[in-house]
């Protein structure tokens, strides 16, 4: 059975860390994907280009798309 | 169009252009969650380095993407001297080229207050996070707002936490 904090983190809850900042949960409260952030910076500079990049190439691929649907 | 900064930045590297990644990309290499379209960096923009940019892309179809004609990228003496940003297209994506940063100053200015970054493809440098929070307050547009909540977050958590990646 899960619990009602699990399934609330399932559904997209956001754990603040327990020593989380003032900018922290200032950015959390803005609406910034802080769980983005802290895998991000788990990373070295470069795996975050790496993943900056296939985000990247997804978001175009997506612009290309709807630029083609409205040309037809 | 495709938008690939490590091979830009390759590109860069290998040519020896003088340069500071500067905007969007910074902002991710110092842990931003953020898409960003294009690369910005600021250089020198004295003749041989504008000419190392150039060499850089020379293959890349690059042109002036501000233009209405999409002037090719051709640089001479003259026009060298007379710049003060390329905004290129090429066939890798866009490069801002920027002589200056707003909140910072000049290039050297910038090159002051940046910090070294080693990849698989070289060394380069990059904004600290500092002076990218500085420049994205001076720049002062909504989007530059938003990134400054989360690049203020990511200085807060690193000088929390020494053991992540810088």
């Amino acid at each position: 059975m899960i619990d009602e904090e699990t399934l609330a983190q399932i559904n997209g809850k956001y754990v603040m860390p327990p020593d989380a900042g003032p900018d922290w949960k200032a950015a959390a409260q803005y609406g910034f994907d802080m769980s983005l952030v802290e895998d991000a910076l788990r990373m070295t500079p470069e795996e975050r280009l790496e993943k900056h990049q296939r985000g990247l190439d997804l978001v175009l691929e997506v612009i290309a798309a709807g630029k083609n649907h409205a040309a037809k | 169009m495709p938008q690939n900064d490590k091979a830009l930045l390759s590109r860069l590297i290998e040519n020896k252009v003088e340069f500071v990644v500067i905007g969007g990309v910074c902002g991710v290499f110092h842990g931003a969650s953020l898409i960003t379209l294009d690369l910005d960096i600021c250089c020198g923009f004295g003749c041989e380095n504008l000419r190392r940019i150039e060499t850089a892309v020379k293959d890349l179809n690059p042109h002036h993407r501000l233009t209405a004609n999409k002037l090719a990228l051709e640089l001479t003496d003259e026009l060298c001297a007379r710049l003060k940003n390329l905004y290129l297209s090429t066939d890798f994506g866009t490069l801002d080229c920027l002589s200056e940063v707003a909140g910072v100053g000049n290039y050297d200015q910038v090159l002051q207050r940046s910090i070294l970054r080693s990849t698989s493809y070289g060394e380069f440098r990059i904004l600290d996070l500092d002076t990218l929070i500085a420049a994205k307050l001076a720049a002062g547009r909504e989007k530059d707002l938003d990134a400054v909540k989360l690049l203020r977050a990511i200085k807060e958590r690193k000088e929390q936490q020494k053991d992540l990646f810088d």
